[in-house]
């Protein structure tokens, strides 16, 4: 239960101002730093629910091979090489050779230098010992088993009939899908379709006996526009009646009987055994066939207003590197949150368990559990330390983000908060990022004689720190690009729940690089601009919430010393 | 409970490693090889570990029971398993951090997955050709493919060991010696 803090990403939200931190929902726009993206161009934050994600390239996670998308349709998404997974404990499964033929005594025969196995082949799983000469798979060569293992595939019954279906449908979807598109692009310029991701909507939105029909007015046009087609479909007639057929899968009187004489458990296929199959799989556990390996896919993210590209992988299914790679945490500084108190009462812990271990250690825990955690009405510093990854120096300012009251809690806010926050309010300085701090402990000096009163004010008391609680509120502590700056929170008698606040947090950096190579160090969003005029300040700001932890209500506290 | 007596009989042609920690009454059969920093305690009886066996660093071998604790031949011990049970058969493999408990009888061809936990309350002797698999240690029965070429392999791994342990480790000999 450490203290964290989340940046906000304002996709979801009309206004600019984050929810307030206590509304549940609230959760949703917030992210972790390093979720999250930043656009050059738009000058803003994205995250993973604004972003467009585009894939990039189908890879195999078994072999690295890189598939083309062209055949990875053909070959139903799955590793067309010699790639399975062991369809018992979902390892992955080696090709190996028989036996030669035992004489019967191995403990006589000598170290054979080398024993070539002989030809069925078979897959094996090293880890659970299945191999597929149990289901009745063997091969004449080594290689290619993917394909060998495919005809089977293709010639299942199920198999067979979707194949059908979708030629059935093929006119429709292609009709439908560039009506769709039409559609769209007429009503919202920055939602790009392909026809896949077009037939895939319209088949989403299709009627469901039974199921309310999702029909937002956008849609409704194109509703009716596929009614219109629907009626120029002839009817599909199905290759076998599924009720007549033989196929031994999909539950009925033989599944049932299979059950009712279950002698182990072991003789049904699990559930997670089967569901990674394409088709309804028998409940037989001796019916498992191997699988091939599901291909993964590589995706680049663009910025869904500018349509700029965030993060694109190499192409190369080895390579884990970005061609490119604009990552928030590169422009944003970096923020920390910390509670003194509870550090140091952990130490204490640490300390005391390393010295006396038996006898101290219970009365130490709840010592430490109540040393650490937020008693309600009383005061708490905290510490918010801030990392500059940009190669200037900036100036933070601090805010606290108004609470803003949502209509339905009229009731609350009749009540008093249950805390309340005081930040440093004066700008703080944080160094520029550099590759390399031979020189950090001069570093401190030189920021010394740059500062103003207030950040004096505050080395002078970084002193009493340690020890004492002090209520700092400034500069605790400077060193490389890292400042810590100290706030307090006040928590009322009465208070509960998590301390949870919405920080605003702005800002200014020098885009002063009269050429543009640097610019993507320093985030500015419009290229011609900053070259124009030399030195520039720029502000950017953004929301964070900071949750410090849970409240100990005041009567557990009272109480815990009893104990 | 009588102070432990040491008593090493090892084989000539058994490779023990000086950095291992034995005790109680051991015998280590003919081209068995011990790694360094692997444990032996014969604390209530004796350890009879047949030939071919490889032990491998951090394995810790125990017998807690008054009789004799047999191990066949051609058993894998990886590391850091931990193994108690006091009859061992032949063509054993014990993966790494598994650890078997003082009630379980392992005959042969079994496999004891890495990291799995065979501590049944009751004795039981695990049949011919159990694998032991998985976080949840389930069981299933191998069918015995590929036996005879995983044997050739383990030959062949313990030819190797033989030759090269020597070369970088001081050995131990038997008391006899």
């Amino acid at each position: 239960m450490t203290p964290s803090i989340e940046y906000y990403c304002p996709c979801l939200a009309a206004s600019p101002h984050p929810p307030p931190p206590h509304l549940p929902s609230s959760t949703y726009s917030f992210h972790p730093l390093h979720n999250l993206f930043f656009c050059e161009e738009c000058d803003a934050v994205r995250c993973n629910r604004c972003v467009m994600v585009e894939v990039s390239g189908y890879y195999c996670p078994n072999c690295l091979f890189e598939v083309p998308s062209a055949s990875v349709r053909a070959e139903k998404n799955r590793c067309a090489r010699n790639c399975f997974h062991c369809p018992n404990c979902r390892n992955t499964l080696t090709v190996v050779p028989s036996d030669p033929p035992d004489d019967g005594d191995a403990r006589m025969s000598p170290i054979v230098s080398s024993t070539l196995g002989e030809p069925p082949f078979f897959l094996y799983c090293n880890h659970c010992r299945w191999d597929s000469a149990e289901v009745g798979i063997t091969f004449e060569k080594p290689t290619g088993l993917a394909a060998q293992l495919q005809k089977f595939e293709d010639s299942a019954p199920e198999s067979l009939e979707f194949e059908r279906l979708k030629e059935h449908f093929e006119p429709f979807l292609r009709a439908s899908s560039s009506s769709s598109s039409a559609l769209h692009s007429a009503a919202a310029h920055h939602v790009h379709t392909n026809p896949i991701t077009a037939a895939a909507s319209s088949a989403l939105a299709r009627d469901i006996p039974g199921v309310g029909k999702y029909n937002p007015l956008s849609r409704s046009r194109a509703g009716r526009d596929k009614h219109a087609h629907k009626n120029d479909i002839p009817d599909y007639k199905s290759r076998v009646e599924v009720a007549s057929a033989g196929i031994n899968a999909g539950g009925g009187e033989a599944d049932v009987d299979f059950m009712c004489r279950l002698e182990t458990m072991s003789e049904v296929a699990a559930l997670e055994q089967r569901w990674v199959s394409s088709w309804v799989a028998s409940l037989h556990s001796s019916d498992l066939k191997p699988l091939r390996i599901p291909l993964q896919s590589k995706k680049s993210k663009r910025c869904p207003s500018c349509r700029h590209i965030l993060i694109k992988p190499e192409q190369k299914a080895q390579s884990v590197r970005y061609k490119i790679k604009l990552v928030a945490a590169n422009y944003l500084p970096a923020i920390s949150v910390s509670l003194p108190h509870a550090q140091a009462a952990v130490e204490m812990m640490k300390r005391s368990t390393a010295l006396n271990k038996s006898a101290a250690a219970t009365t130490v825990d709840e010592h430490g559990a109540s040393a650490g955690a937020l008693l309600a009405g009383k005061t708490y510093s905290f510490h918010l330390a801030f990392t500059n990854p940009l190669y200037d120096p900036i100036q933070v300012r601090l805010k606290k983000a108004q609470m803003m009251q949502a209509p339905g809690a009229d009731g609350d806010k009749t009540r008093r908060p249950p805390f309340q926050v005081n930040l440093p309010s004066s700008p703080f300085p944080v160094a520029a990022f550099a590759e390399a701090w031979e020189y950090e402990d001069d570093e401190e000096v030189m920021f010394g004689l740059e500062e103003d009163e207030g950040d004096l004010d505050g080395m002078g008391r970084q002193q009493r720190d340690g020890r004492s609680k002090t209520r700092t509120l400034g500069v605790v502590e400077k060193r490389a690009n890292v400042t810590v700056v100290g706030g307090e929170v006040i928590l009322t008698k009465e208070a509960r729940g998590r301390v949870k606040f919405n920080m605003l947090v702005s800002y200014t950096y020098r885009s002063d690089d009269p050429d543009g190579a640097e610019e993507n160090v320093t985030g500015t969003p419009s290229r011609s601009h900053a070259s124009s005029k030399a030195p520039e300040l720029k502000n950017f700001s953004f929301y964070t919430v900071v949750d410090l932890g849970l409240i100990v209500p005041r009567e557990e506290s009272r109480i815990d010393p009893d104990i | 409970m009588p102070p432990i007596r040491d008593k090493f009989t090892i084989h000539s042609k058994a490779v023990v490693c000086q950095d291992v920690e034995l005790k109680g009454d051991i015998t280590i059969g003919a081209g068995t090889i011990v790694h360094p920093k692997a444990t032996i305690f014969a604390i209530a009886g004796p350890i009879v570990i047949g030939s071919g066996c490889i032990i491998e660093e951090g394995a810790i071998i125990v017998n807690r029971r008054k009789e004799v604790m047999r191990i066949g031949d051609d058993n894998l011990f990886e590391i850091g398993c931990r193994v108690e049970s006091p009859s061992i058969g032949s063509f054993n493999t014990v993966s790494a951090r598994a650890r078997v408990h003082h009630t379980v009888r392992i005959s042969s061809h079994c496999v004891i997955g890495a990291a799995c936990l065979v501590v049944p309350v009751d004795d039981e002797i695990l049949d011919e050709y159990t694998v032991i698999y998985g976080p949840a240690a389930e069981r299933r029965v191998w069918s015995g493919r590929g036996r005879v070429q995983e044997a050739d392999l383990r030959r062949k791994h313990a030819e190797y060991l033989r030759e090269m342990l020597p070369k970088f480790n001081r050995l131990r000999r038997g008391d006899g010696a």
